[in-house]
């Protein structure tokens, strides 16, 4: 990569000179930069296919012998799962392909008693739902949206065509990672103590061993939910393969391409991580909007996500099994346009991933994450905050790149925010 | 390099008879004078409320009402102080999509929770229990006038009041005392590195004020065609839904006018949303329950998609600026 970056700026140093070379020269290093791009995107999404496929054998084990260290090995795989899982979604809103599919493996967040038995405090059918405590573990039929469901097998075409976002209610979460974490970890039921969820394995018992009820339809639950992402992973990785279609649809206008990938950086970063994950949790003090809070593996998640964010900028992305996918970046483009912005780009990328990772070695130590929510908690709110300011100002200097670039007449117009508006806290 | 893209760039973008909008202008006559209202109409709901807290009597319900219109006029203005210390957040929790303000109220109340008897304390409590949304609940929600805590409900109101009152000052301190000469001095800061950030973050606020008009304030309760959701329509229990959405359109029309120069084909879209709010005649936009209502509605949410067009495609362009990103980003 250093290699490649003086190659760059050797090139942009003659192209002063010739104004016409500079041109053909400025397109070959875009083309090249979306290569690296949508190179790492392969790695990514092909990683998290082959940790999930890996959780999978873990679950298929769980539900043919359950047994404590079964449902732990499996807990543990969704834990890896998530490591490479989480450093995608910088793809999602430059990329409506990836955002069109992403709710399907991670949406949240969920009102997880449309799936399986949850604690009295949850409460009821709500305002917003009518379907929250549905249980589809206990209830082989139902009525749903005044259809009559017939839920004796539960299969990932239940989950995908039935439940997923039934009544039009995106809370109701049927597959995917959530959904998997709840079945694994079950509630977090400590409130703003520590401990995540505390799921007995005997949920997964057979015969009177049976806890929580129905466990040969949980385990027929869990096994359609895996299945189900092994097979959506499966196919977002060959999207961005060889003429994958994410990867044709990128290369077809070089400014468009640049600008999905600074879309994606700064969507990520404010509206999404920052907002919604973040800073609402922290604003409400309220532990059930920890982004994955079954598990409390919140502060990985986060940290993940900023890291995506990161490797995409700076173009080099370590595997899961220790390989390195590097080449022209985004950083070698905005260092030819401007070299101070991009040292500030990178610069202010750091500070973020120092303060996310405050926030992991924290939680590691002890401090969970629904800890530091809690009201009054001044050395969690400051924890957080910080995350969320380094999260806020990279995406002024995301704003700057746009403008360096030259991109920002392309971008947006197509974004998913005047497309595909949610609302505000969705 | 830098200065021969420069150029190319100027010249794709910038047609010659674009002007540079007067940054300065907007922020003594748009945005100052719009929390210059707000800190004064927050400051006398404060004393409205500590005059009298009982629900339902007149001269907090107008003071109510004043306050809440002058924080509808500023609410696409989120940069900046607004942002700091999650004043906006404070002032202004909604959508709830998780039904967290009457939770929050809920539990305060239920608990006697000592929190709200001190002003500063109270400013660690969820947004989601302060801040006019949860203002509004206290006010006209039967469930919450059925409490018995009279007295608890009462230092509640008279504290939550006082909250909105200092969040809207410190806001316009901010703006007063700094923020402002940072926009007007564009290009000689950190903040505002050229003229362009400082417009860039004007448009990016005209352009996510009408994105949230339409998809979020009308959107919402519009649900989907099979499923509509009348009870999602914002501060639906004092009859403010529509206000709000011709109050925002006003704010914005402001805004794009100083921003275009004066542009009349823009201005004529805003005056054809605007109309087409107020036929409406629906304040609460329960309308949208009935298939011709809805489609009314969705008529008036086209125009406003409409004028966001003409923003995006023809008024970026001509500033030489797309909109930068903002908090209806996520999903």
């Amino acid at each position: 990569m250093i290699i490649m970056k003086q190659f760059t700026l050797a090139i942009s140093a003659i192209a002063l000179g010739m104004g016409s070379v500079a041109s053909a020269q400025a397109e070959t290093d875009k083309a090249a930069v979306l290569d690296t791009y949508a190179n790492i995107a392969a790695a990514k999404y092909t990683d998290s296919l082959i940790t999930a496929q890996r959780l999978q054998s873990a679950v298929d084990a769980l539900i043919a012998e359950p047994s404590a260290e079964a449902l732990q090995a499996a807990k543990e795989a969704w834990l890896a799962a998530r490591v490479p899982y989480q450093q995608t979604e910088v793809y999602r809103f430059g990329n409506p392909i990836v955002d069109d599919w992403e709710g399907k493996v991670n949406a949240w967040p969920l009102d997880e008693g449309l799936i399986d038995y949850v604690d009295a405090s949850y409460g009821g059918p709500s305002d917003e739902n009518d379907l929250a405590v549905l249980n589809v573990v206990a209830n082989s039929a139902f009525t749903l949206s005044g259809a009559k469901v017939d839920a004796s097998q539960i299969t990932p075409a239940l989950l995908e065509d039935t439940l997923q976002e039934a009544d039009g209610i995106e809370a109701n979460v049927a597959t995917g990672y959530h959904a998997i974490e709840f079945l694994l970890w079950g509630q977090d039921l400590n409130g703003h103590g520590p401990g995540a969820g505390n799921r007995p394995w005997t949920d997964y018992a057979a015969a009177d061993a049976c806890t929580g009820g129905n466990c040969d339809r949980r385990a027929e639950y869990l096994k359609a939910a895996t299945d189900l992402l092994v097979t959506d992973l499966e196919w977002m990785a060959a999207q961005w393969a060889e003429d994958g279609a994410a990867r044709t649809e990128l290369a077809k206008d070089e400014d468009a391409g640049i600008s999905a990938i600074l879309t994606g950086m700064g969507s990520l970063s404010y509206g999404e991580q920052a907002g919604e994950r973040m800073r609402l949790g922290l604003m409400l003090n309220d532990p059930e909007e920890e982004h994955d809070c079954f598990s409390d593996n919140t502060h990985n998640s986060h940290f993940y996500d900023g890291m995506g964010i990161q490797n995409v900028y700076l173009g080099a992305y370590v595997r899961i099994d220790g390989s390195l996918i590097s080449g022209p970046s985004l950083s070698d483009l905005t260092v030819a346009a401007d070299p101070a912005l991009d040292a500030e780009m990178q610069d202010k990328l750091s500070t973020t991933m120092m303060a996310l990772g405050r926030i992991k070695t924290a939680a590691e130590a002890g401090f969970s994450y629904d800890q530091m929510l809690e009201r009054g908690n001044e050395a969690g709110e400051a924890l957080i905050m910080g995350g969320v300011d380094g999260l806020i100002d990279q995406t002024r200097s995301i704003e700057r790149v746009v403008a360096a670039l030259g991109v920002e007449s392309i971008s947006f117009e197509g974004s998913d925010s005047l497309d595909n508006p949610g609302a505000v806290f969705q | 390099m830098r200065s021969w893209k420069a150029a190319i760039l100027i010249m794709i973008a910038m047609p010659a008879w674009a002007e540079t909008p007067d940054i300065a202008g907007i922020v003594d006559d748009h945005i100052l004078p719009g929390y210059q209202a707000l800190a004064a109409r927050t400051a006398g709901l404060a004393d409205a409320a500590q005059a009298d807290c009982t629900p339902g009597n007149a001269h907090l319900n107008t003071a109510y009402h004043a306050a809440f219109d002058a924080w509808i006029m500023v609410s696409h203005l989120r940069f900046g102080p607004s942002e700091q210390d999650d004043r906006a957040f404070a002032l202004a929790f909604w959508p709830d999509t998780r039904g967290a303000t009457p939770k929050t109220l809920a539990a305060l109340l239920r608990d006697q929770d000592p929190v709200v008897r001190s002003p500063e304390a109270f400013q660690t409590v969820s947004v989601a229990a302060r801040g006019f949304y949860a203002l509004e609940l206290l006010l006209y929600d039967p469930q919450f006038q059925q409490n018995e805590a009279v007295g608890y409900r009462c230092t509640l109101i008279t504290t939550l009041t006082q909250g909105i009152a200092a969040s809207a000052a410190a806001i316009l301190d901010d703006w007063e005392g700094g923020y402002a000469d940072l926009m007007r001095g564009a290009g000689s800061n950190d903040t505002y590195r050229s003229p362009d950030e400082a417009v860039r973050q004007m448009f990016t606020a005209l352009s996510s004020g009408l994105e949230f008009t339409a998809e979020t304030r009308l959107g919402r309760p519009m649900g989907t065609f099979d499923k509509p959701r009348p009870n999602r329509a914002e501060a639906r229990r004092s009859g403010r839904a529509l206000h709000h959405v011709t109050l925002s359109l006003t704010a914005t029309r402001d805004l794009a006018a100083a921003l275009s120069g004066g542009d009349t084909d823009l201005d004529a879209a805003f005056g054809r949303a605007i109309n087409r709010a107020t036929a409406l005649d629906d304040p609460v936009l329960a309308t949208v329950a009935t298939p011709e209502g809805r489609f009314r509605v969705e008529v008036l949410q086209q125009s406003i998609t409409d004028i966001r067009q003409q923003v995006a495609e023809d008024l970026g362009p001509r500033l030489g600026i797309a909109t930068g990103f903002n908090s209806l980003d996520g999903d």
